[in-house]
């Protein structure tokens, strides 16, 4: 989620600083057509405009003009872009609070600032959902339009970045969702906009999520079924023998004489073994002995290496423990 | 592609070559089971397979060893009871731990709800693991084969979450949880047809400050027609999820778009708003869609059947004619049904020619099966008898018929109309040979058309003999009582049909027959019949059949009874007995 806020915090600082503006021009000048400058600037910006967005603009800046003391500002602008967010305009004592909170805490202001008020807007949200009735007009039709749009209720959790003066587009939204045909005559798979619920992950969150552990149940049978989708019976005799080969039934071509037989030591390994009569006697019966062993042993394809060194080794001890018999003798 | 040939799979003997859409299935059924038959004697008896002749050795034609190897209690014990599925006797296991007083790991304890999750709580039998294994193309062994639901064996909704089976009562003694658990046992619950029970699962989760994974938010998402009844409340649902998706840092993946598409068919109107914007989401995430996102898309485009024009089905269209698919969901196969459906609907026939190369490019083809297969091609077919001029028709009814698909009864229909439409008429008796070629000897509703086709109007002479000929057959192929056909109803269209086509080819003794049958099963030929047999009798200079025809008109007191005495007598010379 951090990144998800994050990301949102960065919007948000920008059309902060010119809401900033905003907020400024408004209060020095007259409340004459702040309907126009604001689709003015807002345009400028690179936010969407929602009919519910100038309302509660209006609004916060009735609020405004109530609040006093240094922080004011602040918390106006704030409250502006979160209400910009798609919030409703937060109980002013409860920003300010909040802002005291998040200039406690050694963090980041700004973020913990937000943070707290996105969930203070959440809980709002919720609490004046199932609040029916005793709210003034304006929220009346907020919370209305909340119910029966589909897509603005969540259009304010995230600030896209694309452009889109759809003033218009809102007030036909109101209309009941059953649209009549005209109005939707062409639809494309290319125009339109998206859900606005998800980021892409960035790179880090990728491959951090690319660790995962064994697979389970689930995904062993998960992938039987996909590979089962387009697993069709052969065409023909040349796809059967493909199958047949990648079962293991049918040979590969060309043919590879060691296959199915693991290895590991080279051929010179087996036929070579004198390095391994080091320790015998140069002269003398044994030697002529363990060298008649190592000719047979070279001739075996029977045996592993390891094996092979096996047999020479117990030659080895067994004509140990036969010298102190025979030096007793 | 040879078109007297049939798919590879089958012999390659004529007489042992399918006829029909039926008997293809059957024989690659009982191919198939001929194999399910051996792989089951390997398993049985595996003492008399443990000599391993070849080098290097074949793995896959051995037996397997599927009995647990280690025995006692013990944790390890489990686990390999686990790995071989042992439902039973992995629940029995570890009750016994438990009760010996041992503590069982976390991980075990996940991967034993793993297994009973999947399976439901139902014992795993090896001849269930059978069918996974085959081919989807055919539905493996032949228990199966009348069950055209439940496919895909473990996919099948067949098996219901039984309250408190194995996987509640173990979930509620485990000392502690994780998210997995959590989450396998929504995934299990949803699996088995217990939403309501997912969903109070997954807000358990949510209380215990878990994170589910994606493939539970999927498992979610697919439920949410079953949770909610009201479009908007659906959609609302689905969404929430998503929310919680993004809040929880789950990063959704393809699947999950297709489970939201999947519940936007079932939510009206709403769907068509949303989905493209489920497409655009899609988009901006980087994630590719399957040919099952499109399959979605088209189906609520245009399940209505006044579908208005839109341009979705192009796009779709261009999008998919570039790639090759790589199958990445279940829902990928019907894609092409779904879009030859669309197609047809739209009675667009350059379409469906798009339609028909995108799904030869590349590794495409994989993705019908032959049920899929057959439909697809038997609705192409349909269009094309709408919409093609009738050469080409035939070419391709020449071309594909019984080689790379069986004509439908609809689709004989289609084609004999096609014909009429072309006044093709004499095509008919060859129509007719591949109507007994695929078994649609008896249906009645063939046969109306065709006799009816057949008898509407007089033609020229050779075609007219061709047709009697044709009639006889006919006559013959219902009158036939094999060992397993019962003996067919005559309609009485059917039998006027005949008499007419008798009649004008001058076969007298023949039509009188099919009038006498009509008398048999208690119908009255109609005038056009009658008509047409008088004039028969009069070309062949018959009067003794005119004037049976007048006594038969007469008994049944019809009123061409007087019209027919009349004509016959001014037109035949008859003697005084006659008169």
């Amino acid at each position: 989620t951090s990144s998800v806020l994050s990301t949102e915090n960065d919007k948000s600082t920008s059309s902060k600083d010119s809401t900033t503006d905003v907020a400024s021009k408004s209060q020095e000048g007259t409340a004459e057509t702040p309907k126009q400058k604001l689709l003015d600037i807002i345009g400028n910006m690179t936010v969407e405009v929602s009919y519910r967005k100038k309302l509660k603009q209006l609004k916060t800046r009735e609020i405004t003009n109530t609040l006093e003391g240094p922080d004011s500002e602040h918390t106006v602008l704030q409250r502006t872009t979160e209400d910009v967010r798609g919030g409703k305009p937060l109980n002013p004592e409860l920003v300010q609070a909040v802002s005291a909170v998040a200039s406690s805490l050694p963090l980041n202001k700004k973020q913990t600032e937000s943070e707290l008020l996105a969930q203070l807007r959440r809980h709002e949200e919720t609490t004046d959902k199932q609040k029916k009735g005793g709210l003034t007009n304006i929220r009346n039709v907020i919370s209305e339009m909340a119910v029966k749009r589909q897509s603005p209720a969540q259009r304010g959790v995230k600030i896209s970045s694309r452009i889109s003066l759809r003033v218009d587009e809102d007030d036909q939204r109101i209309k009941p969702e059953r649209l009549s045909p005209q109005s939707f005559d062409y639809r494309s798979l290319k125009v339109g906009k998206r859900l606005n619920i998800f980021t892409k992950a960035s790179k880090e969150t990728e491959n951090a999520l690319k660790t995962v552990s064994s697979p389970t149940i689930w995904d062993l049978e998960f992938a039987k079924e996909i590979a089962a989708v387009t697993a069709q019976p052969p065409r023909n005799g040349f796809e059967e023998m493909i199958q047949w080969t990648k079962e293991g039934i049918l040979w590969e071509f060309p043919i590879d004489n060691e296959a199915g037989m693991e290895d590991d030591a080279e051929f010179h390994e087996h036929i070579f073994l004198e390095k391994h009569l080091k320790d015998f006697p140069k002269q003398g019966p044994i030697r002529h002995f363990m060298e008649l062993v190592i000719c047979g042993l070279s001739k075996n394809p029977y045996l592993s290496v390891k094996q092979k060194i096996e047999h020479i080794e117990w030659f080895q001890n067994y004509f140990e423990e036969k010298k102190e018999l025979l030096q007793e003798i | 592609q040879d078109p007297t040939a049939a798919h590879y799979m089958f012999q390659d003997d004529p007489f042992l070559m399918p006829r029909n859409a039926a008997s293809a299935r059957l024989y690659s059924l009982s191919k198939e089971s001929g194999k399910n038959a051996a792989k089951y004697i390997i398993k049985q008896f595996p003492q008399y397979f443990d000599k391993t002749f070849a080098e290097p050795n074949v793995p896959c034609l051995m037996p397997e060893i599927l009995t647990p190897q280690i025995e006692g209690l013990s944790e390890e014990a489990l686990k390999e009871r686990i790995h071989l599925r042992r439902v039973k006797d992995s629940v029995d296991m570890f009750d016994q731990l438990i009760q010996a007083g041992t503590p069982v790991s976390l991980e075990t304890t996940n991967s034993l709800l793993d297994l009973l999750c999947f399976y439901g709580d139902g014992e795993f039998t090896p001849e269930k693991e059978e069918e996974d294994l085959e081919e989807p193309g055919v539905n493996a062994s032949e228990q199966k084969a009348p069950k055209k639901q439940s496919r895909r064996g473990l996919q099948s909704f067949d098996s219901r979450w039984r309250e408190n089976n194995n996987a509640e009562r173990i979930f509620k003694i485990m000392p502690e949880r994780n998210a997995h658990s959590y989450c396998t046992m929504i995934r299990g619950m949803v699996k088995h047809g217990a939403s309501a029970k997912a969903y109070d699962m997954y807000i358990d989760l949510l209380n215990e400050r878990h994170k589910a994974d994606v493939h539970t938010f999927n498992a979610l998402i697919t439920a949410v027609p079953y949770l909610k009844e009201r479009f908007l409340e659906r959609w609302e649902l689905a969404k929430v999820f998503l929310n919680h998706m993004a809040q929880q840092g789950v990063q959704p993946n393809l699947l999950t778009f297709n489970a939201l598409l999947k519940t936007l068919r079932r939510c009206g109107g709403i769907g068509k708003s949303m989905s493209l914007s489920v497409i655009k989401e899609m988009e901006a995430l980087d994630i590719e869609p399957s040919l099952a996102t499109y399959g979605h898309l088209l189906f609520i485009f245009y399940k209505d059947v006044d579908c208005y024009p839109s341009g979705i089905i192009s796009e779709v269209l261009d999008d998919v004619e570039k790639r090759s698919f790589a199958p990445q969901d279940p829902d990928d196969a019907n894609f092409f049904a779904t879009a030859m459906q669309v197609c047809c609907d739209l009675k667009d026939i350059k379409l469906a020619y798009r339609l028909n190369k995108a799904m030869e490019k590349g590794d495409n083809w994989k993705f019908l099966d032959m049920d899929r297969s057959n439909a697809y091609w038997s609705k192409f077919f349909s269009l094309l008898c709408m919409m093609e001029q009738i050469d080409v028709v035939l070419k391709w009814y020449k071309e594909m018929s019984t080689s790379a698909f069986y004509p439908t009864p609809k689709n004989i229909l289609d084609l004999l109309q096609a014909l009429d439409a072309a006044n093709h008429l004499e095509v008919i008796p060859s129509v007719w040979e591949g109507m007994k070629q695929l078994g649609y000897n008896r249906r009645h509703d063939l046969l109306e058309e065709l006799l009816s086709l057949m008898s509407r109007e007089q033609h020229p002479h050779e075609i007219q003999l061709a047709f009697a000929k044709c009639a006889e057959d006919i006559k013959a192929a219902l009158d036939q009582t094999g060992r397993e056909q019962a003996l067919l109803e005559w309609t009485s269209l059917e039998l006027g049909s005949l008499a007419v086509l008798f009649s004008r080819a001058g076969r007298t003794q023949d039509a009188w027959n099919m009038i006498e049958r009509l008398q048999q099963i208690s119908r009255i030929p109609t005038d056009h019949v009658m008509n047409e047999f008088f004039n028969c009798a009069k070309q062949t200079n018959c009067p003794d059949e005119a004037i049976k025809l007048v006594k038969l008109a007469a008994s049944l007191d019809l009123p061409l009874s007087q019209k027919l005495k009349s004509r016959t007598e001014k037109e035949f010379e008859l003697s005084e007995k006659q008169k």
